[in-house]
This record gives C-alpha cells, structure tokens and sequence, in this order.
C-alpha cells in the first residue's frame, strides 16, 4: 500500500511539473469561459440599430408597424416599389439600413424580402419580423374574420403537450434536469479520456525506458498499476475541481460585469421584445430564462448531486482506468498506444449513448443493460441522480457501482500480470494471440 | 546462502535456462559467466522475482523466495532506466522509499553515495542533463541505498570507462569486505579474474561449471612455465629435452635470461624446477595459469 502510494504521488507530482498541466488548470477554464462569450456573442453579431424603408406600394400596413416600437429599429413607409440600385445608390435612401419590400401578395403567400446594408444581429431579425408578422396578422384578422385579435391570439398559441411519467405527474424529473446530469457524465467522460491515455502513456513510456524493470524489483506489478490510476486520479481530480471553481466564478462574472444584458429574458428568448409581446405571441411557455433560473438555482440539488458525482466519477474513473492499463501492459511499442485508444474511445462513446439513451428511454431495456454495463453505468447514474431515485432505485445504483469497483480490481490484476508477462518483451507487435499466452502463463 | 534449485525457464518453447542448479554461498563476490544468451539476465531476473521459472525453485538462506528477500535485494538490471524528467536526488530518494527507507534516511544514504560516487554537484539537475556514465553511476546507487545484503547486478560495467569501472570494482570489493554478497553478470573476464572468488559459466541455459576462480584457472593450466634463469641459454635449452617446449627466450641483462616454455606432459613444479636447476641457476620460476578470459574460451569452444 505504501510503495501504490509513493507511486501514485510520483505519477502526480510527475504531472504537476509538466509545465503544460499547470498552464491548462487556469487556460482551461479561461478558454471554456471565453468560448461561452463567443458563443453568447455570436448571436449577438451584425447591426444592433437600423432604420428600415418599408416599400408598401398597396398600402396594406397602412403605415402602422408595432404597438410597441422599440428604440433601436425604427419604420418609415414609402407608398411606392422601390428598385434595389436605387436603394444601394441614390442619395434619397442612403440613410436607410434596409428596405423590407411588401406587396400585395402578402397576404396570400406571407412572403416578404428584407434587404440589408449591414447584416443584422440575430436578436434584431428576430426583433424585425416579430414586428411585421404582427403587423400582417392583425391586417389578416381585420381582412378575412370578423374574430377580435384577441381571440386570434388565443387560437395561434401553440398547444403544450407536457409528457409525463405516471410516478412522477408534476414532473419534478424533466428533461432540462436530466441535461444536468447529462452534463456532468460528459464532463466525466471528458476528464477520464483525457487522464486514462496519460496512464496508457505512462505505460509505455516506463517499458520503454526500462525503469519498471527496477520499479518490479520493488513492487508487484498490479501495485504499479494502482499507483499510475491513483496518481492520474488525484491530477485530474485537482483539475476538475480548480476547473469547476474557475469556471463557476467565470461564468459568475461573465454574467455580473461584461455581459448582463445577455441574461435578460428578451435576449435568452432571442427577441428584443418585452415580456408582454411574449404573452402576446403565445410564447411565455418557453420562456427559458425562468426555466433556468428556476433550475439552476431551485431545483438542483446540489448537495444530494455533488457526492454522488465524486462517488460515481470514482467508480467510473477506475473501471476505465484499470481498461487504460490493460492496454498499456499490452502495449508493445509506441505505435500500439494509438491502436488501442480505439476500443476505448468505442467505450468512451457508447457511454455518451447511453446518457442520451437514457433520457430518451429512461426505463428500457438498454437502460436498464447501461446501468450495470461498468463503463456505462456512471453516465446513466448521472442522470438518473440528477433526475431523481427512490431509495430502492438508488441501492440499484449503489449496486452498478459496486459492479464498476469489482471489475477495475479484476482488470487492474490482470493487467499487472499481463505488465509482467510483456515486460521484457517491448517493442513486440501486441496481439490477442500473444495477449491469450500471457494470460494463460500468468 | 542462495540455493538454486533445477531452476527451468522457457520463452515460448525456447529453453533459456535448463535445470540450473547451484548454490551460491554468502560474503563473496559470485561471477555469473557465459556467451551472449546464454541465459544469465534469466536467471538473474528470476533471483528478483521479475520473471517466474518455468520449474525449479530459489531458496534464500533456507526458505523459498518471496517479496520480502526480493526487496532487501539490490538490483541493477543489464537495460537500465531512470525517471529522466526527475532531479537526480529525488529519483534516488524514490527509490530509497520504495526499498522500506524514509525519506530521512533515504535522502541522507543518496546524499552519501553521491557524494562517493563525486556526483553532488549533480543531486538537483535532471537525469536527462546527465552524460551516459552519470547516469550510469545514478543507476547503481539507486540499487545499494538501501545497504542491501545481497546484490545483484547485470553487466554492471558495461559503458562505463575505465576509471569508473576500477571505482566501480573498488566499490564491489568493498561490499564483499563488509560482509555482503555481490552476485553479478559480465563479459569483462579481467574483473572477474581481479574480484570474483566463485564463478558459474552458464552456456545455453546450462550450468558448464561452477567454482572457486583459482580452482577453475589451474583445472585449465596448460603447463605453461616463466623462468628467470643465469647461465648457458643453451645448457637451458638442452635441459628441456623432449619434456618441454621451449616458446620463447629474452636475455634480459648480460647471462640473464628470460623464457616461457611449456611442458609436454603431466609435470610437477617441483619435477620441472629441480631439472632446470640442475643445469642452470634459476633465480625466478612460476607456473602461468590461464587467466579467466582462456578458461572461458577453452569452456565454450569446448561446448560447441
């Protein structure tokens, strides 16, 4: 125990010198967090302000647009066709942004060309045909019903179907909280493929060097191989955490001092409209701010979440650690290390399906199969945890996890033996023959 | 005491050791001997536990082999490897550790022999800044930190220049002084012949001989006598009649004379001295065994 543990904080410190690990546990998060603001920013591109022509030769709009005009768009009606050089050239247009052509079609094919000068940001577009498709419904109502725009109103919002289990009927385990846990078996999987090839690596690198050779007179060799997992386990288990600080105070800051405006409702909904033109149009519904909001700060708990991820990221981690140093023991030169990472992405990647599987169809029977299949039971916990277990549920969980602990002890044994059985046989090609005698002999 | 017993150990069907049994007794420096393959880092990794026999067994001062004799052992392997990214010091007091020391005591015990081996100016530089012999030396002190009783070592002076193999020698002498047993692997038959008392020739995984080195090299003496004589160099001459060989004759001042001759037959010293002495006056006379490197041709030319 004592020399897993030498080992396991010489693979640490090993990692903790590596100038390039030092740098991503603050690069990292810096390049998650400004990968968000590009993100946010993105649909936030392109003119902000426009004044439009709007070209109405019918008169259909009857030179009214939007009950509520919003500063940064402002209309101006023009009784005539308007030709596109004229628009690009002449003095007369030049102050207009863009020219929104309305003919007297409209209204049979709802079909209107907006033309630009300077591309518009998402939000104004959004903003632009809020304003007109309104402004056509109202003329619609007026022309073919004899229905109030109220009425109208109601008739156009869209019918919810909330789908719900019959356990759960006030759909306490949505969809949004399952993407919680989604996410946090990703981040997983995601810390696991990145410090399960270093254990691969370090593998090869120390039969390569020979130093197990002197390593083996010291310890057994599944001790070495519990010292490599543990090692990468407390270097990735420092950058989760130093991740997960930097990142939540990032995004805390993003929000509170360089970009407040992107989280008001408006923005979130992708339409510079207030939160009754919302209720108007049917869509308060899927309001996301609230939803959230409401998610973020109610309805995870964060207390119940946390330990259970730690618990089941332990579990996960070792099951494929302990697959991580089957392949490196099998390893015969650098060049197999790439050959093998494909059985292990082809896990990494059935676990990502099965945490979709499992939200999709979170009682079939593949789920069921995901939850005690080791190497994808942690996502499948994951969410399942994030969206709520009985008690009876979640001994069933316990029960998968214990599974994981089981078969990494079982793999990281036979790894050390197929370790002390290919030692002396570097720069061998790795087959399953060869793979077969080794076990066979140890 | 280390017995070896029947000792087997096949590699896909390649015999590599084939029943190997000896003893090796304790306060001595053991030669394992032998061409290359012959099978002497297999039997050497199977003292440390790194491979297991196919058949046989190893027993340490009467009981059967296991973890603990293993990790008292000192180990240099034949292929060497070191941690090239840590600082000398802190590779040595790793591995210090991970042989049952504290780091207190380990650090003071890498501290010393760098210090013998002239290597502290280097404790805190990486391994990889380190030349060739450096590392080398890196290497066998990080098998002896822990004063290990017995230690064994796989062609400890290959790639080393000569200054540092006599350090390296003196320092094996000095282990067998303190009462310590040095088991090591060579092709360097001079060292052999300057520090091994008992050596073992194994050749395609067979034990050809095991014994005292002394023994080995007058088991193989070929009769050769050096003469340091004053008179007639042809009174000498005729004294030799058809008994021996005379190979060659030097005078080294004004009626002194130096000759190698070899005998045709089975002599004794004292035969061979009182008839020279009956026609000249001997003032020097020894009998040449072969040295280590003659023996080991003579035994493996003999094999094939």
């Amino acid at each position: 125990m004592r020399n897993s543990w030498l080992l396991a904080w010489r693979e640490f410190l090993e990692r903790w010198n590596n100038r390039s690990f030092r740098w991503m546990l603050i690069l990292g998060p810096c390049l998650i967090i400004l990968a968000v603001y590009l993100l946010l920013l993105s649909g936030n591109q392109g003119a902000n302000k426009m004044k439009v022509l709007i070209a109405d030769p019918a008169n259909l709009l009857d030179g009214k647009i939007a009950s509520n005009p919003i500063e940064n768009v402002q209309y101006f009606f023009y009784d005539d066709y308007v030709e596109l050089n004229p628009f690009k050239t002449s003095p007369k247009f030049n102050e207009f942004d863009a020219l929104i052509e309305v003919n007297e079609k409209v209204l049979i094919n709802k079909k209107v060309f907006l033309f630009y000068k300077e591309t518009p940001s998402l939000a104004l577009k959004m903003k632009l045909k809020f304003d007109l498709e309104r402004r056509v419904e109202e003329v619609m109502i007026t022309q073919f019903s004899s229905m109030s725009e109220e009425d109208f109103r109601k008739i156009k919002q869209p019918l919810n179907i909330d789908f719900r289990n019959v356990n759960d009927p006030y759909g306490q385990s949505s969809n949004e909280i399952g993407w919680v846990g989604f996410t946090l078996g990703y981040l997983m999987m995601f810390f696991i493929a990145f410090f399960g090839t270093n254990i691969t690596r370090s593998i090869n690198r120390e039969k390569s060097s020979r130093i197990s050779e002197v390593l083996l007179a010291s310890v057994r060799p599944h001790q070495l191989m519990m010292g490599k997992i543990t090692g990468n386990w407390m270097a990735s288990l420092l950058q989760l955490g130093i991740w997960i600080a930097l990142v939540g105070f990032g995004l805390f800051a993003l929000k509170t001092f360089i970009i407040p405006d992107f989280f008001t409702p408006e923005y979130l909904q992708g339409v510079q409209v207030s939160g009754s033109q919302l209720k108007e149009l049917g869509l308060e519904a899927n309001s996301p701010q609230n939803d959230q909001v409401l998610l973020f700060y109610q309805r995870i708990n964060y207390l119940w979440l946390l330990p259970n991820f730690i618990l089941f990221f332990l579990g996960t981690y070792w099951v494929f650690a302990s697959f991580f140093t089957v392949m490196g023991a099998m390893s015969g030169d650098h060049s197999d290390g790439q050959q093998f990472a494909i059985p292990i992405w082809i896990l990494l990647s059935l676990s990502i399906f099965a945490g979709y599987n499992a939200m999709a169809f979170p009682e079939s029977d593949l789920t069921v199969f995901f939850t005690y299949f080791p190497w994808t039971s942690g996502m499948v916990a994951m969410i399942k945890l994030a969206v709520g277990v009985s008690p009876l549920e979640y001994l069933f969980l316990l029960f998968a996890w214990i599974i994981q602990v089981c078969v990494g002890t079982v793999l990281v044994i036979l790894a050390g033996r197929i370790f002390k059985q290919g030692i002396l046989s570097f720069d061998h090609k790795a087959s399953f023959r060869l793979l077969a005698f080794w076990l066979r002999k140890s | 005491m280390i017995e070896v017993r029947e000792l087997t150990k096949l590699y896909h069907h390649k015999v590599a050791l084939d029943e190997v049994s000896m003893i090796i007794h304790p306060e001595q420096v053991f030669g394992l001997i032998g061409p290359n393959g012959a099978g002497k880092t297999t039997l050497i990794r199977l003292l440390n536990q790194i491979i297991a026999p196919t058949k046989g067994f190893i027993k340490v001062n009467g009981s059967f082999l296991n973890v603990q004799h293993v990790r008292s052992f000192g180990y240099l392997p034949e292929e060497r490897g070191l941690f090239r990214e840590m600082k000398v010091l802190d590779h040595l007091v790793f591995l210090g550790k991970l042989r049952g020391l504290s780091t207190f005591e380990s650090k003071n015990a890498s501290l010393h022999w760098l210090e013998k081996f002239d290597m502290t100016a280097w404790s805190n530089r990486k391994i990889s800044t380190l030349s060739k012999g450096m590392a080398q030396k890196v290497q066998f002190i990080g098998s002896v930190l822990h004063n290990p009783a017995i230690l064994i070592l796989d062609e400890p002076l290959s790639g080393f220049d000569p200054l540092n193999v006599d350090l390296l020698l003196e320092q094996m002498r000095n282990f067998k002084n303190e009462g310590k047993t040095v088991i090591f692997s060579t092709h360097n038959m001079n060292s052999v012949d300057e520090l091994c008392d008992e050596v073992a020739l194994i050749h395609q995984g067979k034990l050809v001989t095991k014994d005292q080195v002394l023994t080995l090299r007058s088991t193989y003496k070929s009769g050769n006598f050096r003469v340091r004589f004053r008179g007639s160099k042809m009174a000498f001459a005729h004294s030799l009649w058809t008994w021996f060989e005379l190979i060659s004759c030097n005078e080294l001042a004004d009626g002194v004379y130096e000759a190698r001759i070899k005998s045709r037959g089975e002599y004794a010293f004292n035969e061979v001295f009182e008839r020279l002495s009956e026609a000249v006056k001997l003032e020097m006379m020894e009998e040449q065994l072969p040295s280590m490197q003659e023996v080991f041709v003579k035994l493996v030319t003999h094999e094939k």
